[in-house]
């Protein structure tokens, strides 16, 4: 009997979908190096690459105008490193149609909460990160995306990249 | 209500479609208070004699002063002097002392921006807080953040917690320039940590008889600090000085939640970190420093390890269960999740509430 390669039965998600989750920092950019060399010689995946920017509240800010500054600023950043990554995976070997870019501004508790949700609703059967690497203390105060990933994502397999 | 607001943003976290209309509430109470500003302006004002006579009928007519100011632009709010009358949606404040810090370190520093001040219509006295954005780079542990003053965050929790009997009450106002004032109801009490020092003749006696109600105390406004991230907002500034207890009603009262801080990880983390620091305080009856071990119990300090000490301030004991071997198992459990040694650490409030719903303190 023939493989379907689209499908990933392990994890029972209907194809063979990885989300990588990223933001402008140098773990980021490994985590999706590390796709590209594991994953870019085969047929039937595809994947995501998000990028969260996660807003704070409205109050943080002084005025609108300084808010709408703040997240053009991200959006540009962000723009620049998705096309960075996207040219990463392409030169690995994904075809264009198998790659998608998202960069979502949200407002949530944290960032975790963004792509755990994200995950879901794509049905994603992979979740690839990159650990910072912070401190205990860092930790304790702030949490840790990669871990919190770890604990709470449901029906997917998580990979860290360090 | 600005588009910019609706354009698709999602607010996900265990509130829900809620969270999702307090974020823009914040927006909403600013536009509010802009149009009572606006609304107030064209009301006719007061005249320098009918200030005068509002003056005496609280000072005395011995006391009104000569000549002072009638301010209704409060952005350099250094202009405010002593005696100045501030008038705010056509409600003349007169102008008492400034406020002073209560932190350690910076105690007696004057906030400039916070004053005394008397509501002539009403004859009562209030707490003035003008605007002022201030941005700090906090350092907790060797960490960077920014933080910044927001009187946006603060109008918006005063309108979310209008009626909550563990915050402080008040209303934000627009002066004649677009400044959000907050006028705040004066609080009569003492701080928790002026409350909770050395009341008993030991820790053991004080263990016993004061803590079990603190705990309740404690439970109640971490309670409150869950209240506000339900709804998407956060205190920002937890410390053992900004609980108050109101000498009228006996309520403990959160104050001062103007600042705020944006670390992508985790919104809420800074504000378990100050309620896990008055645990450990109220569990010690003060904080248990390796300076005072030293002076008094100098044979514990040798039982003492690394993994015991506060996991930021690292001259105080976390693990208090070594010192005063009564802490019960349960109690001591929680302050665990506070010390260097841990691997777990709390994420909210509802995590470190079913643990203390765990705390029974017996003889």
């Amino acid at each position: 009997m023939a493989i379907d390669h689209t499908k990933c039965d392990i994890t029972g998600m209907v194809e063979r979908h990885i989300m990588i989750a990223v933001d402008s920092s140098d773990n980021s950019r490994r985590a999706v190096l590390f796709v590209g060399d594991f994953f870019g010689c085969y047929e039937g995946f595809r994947v995501t690459l998000l990028h969260v920017i996660l807003e704070p509240e409205a109050t943080y800010f002084r005025t609108g105008d300084e808010r709408q500054q703040w997240l053009a600023a991200q959006l540009e950043e962000a723009g620049r490193v998705m096309e960075e990554y996207r040219h990463i995976l392409v030169d690995a070997g994904f075809t264009e149609e198998r790659i998608t870019v998202r960069i979502e501004p949200m407002q949530a508790p944290s960032v975790a909460d963004c792509i755990i949700r994200e995950q879901e609703e794509m049905k994603c059967c992979t979740i690839v990160i990159g650990r910072r690497g912070i401190s205990k203390k860092e930790e304790f105060i702030f949490g840790s995306t990669s871990s919190r990933i770890i604990h709470e994502a449901k029906k997917c397999a998580v990979l860290v990249i360090e | 209500m600005s588009p910019f607001f609706l354009s698709g943003r999602v607010w996900i976290g265990s509130g829900g479609p809620v969270q999702a209309c307090i974020v823009l509430g914040a927006e909403l109470c600013y536009k509010n208070i802009m149009e009572k500003q606006a609304k107030a302006g064209t009301e006719p004002a007061y005249s320098f004699r009918e200030l005068q006579e509002m003056i005496a009928a609280y000072l005395g007519p011995d006391n009104v002063p000569g000549r002072f100011k009638v301010i209704t632009d409060t952005t350099d709010f250094f202009r405010v002097d002593y005696n100045d009358v501030v008038l705010l949606e056509n409600v003349p404040y007169l102008m008492r002392n400034y406020t002073r810090e209560g932190r350690f370190g910076l105690d007696d520093e004057p906030k400039y921006w916070v004053r005394k001040a008397i509501d002539l219509k009403k004859s009562k006295p209030m707490i003035i807080k003008l605007v002022f954005h201030e941005e700090i780079d906090a350092r907790v542990g060797g960490m960077v953040f920014k933080c910044v003053r927001s009187p946006r965050k603060e109008a918006a929790i005063l309108e979310l917690a209008a009626g909550h009997k563990n915050f402080m009450q008040g209303r934000a106002v627009a002066d004649k320039a677009g400044n959000i004032v907050r006028v705040l109801d004066f609080i009569q009490g003492k701080r928790l940590d002026e409350l909770v020092h050395r009341q008993a003749a030991s820790h053991e006696q004080y263990f016993y008889e004061q803590l079990p109600g603190y705990l309740a105390v404690y439970a109640e406004m971490t309670e409150a600090i869950q209240f506000l991230h339900d709804h998407g907002q956060k205190h920002g500034d937890i410390r053992r000085d900004h609980i108050l207890q109101d000498r009228n009603t006996g309520d403990y009262r959160w104050i001062d939640f103007d600042y705020d801080y944006h670390h992508p990880a985790s919104m809420f983390g800074y504000d378990l970190f100050g309620l896990g620091n008055i645990l450990i305080f109220l569990v010690g009856g003060g904080d248990i420093t390796v300076q005072r071990l030293q002076a008094d119990e100098p044979a514990l300090l040798e039982k003492i390890t690394p993994a015991d000490m506060n996991i930021i301030f690292r001259n105080r004991v976390a693990n208090i269960q070594k010192v005063y071997p009564y802490v019960p198992d349960a109690l001591n459990y929680v302050l665990l999740h506070f010390s260097n040694g841990a691997n777990l650490y709390y994420e909210n409030t509802r995590q470190l509430l079913m643990d203390l719903a765990d705390v029974r303190i017996k003889r």
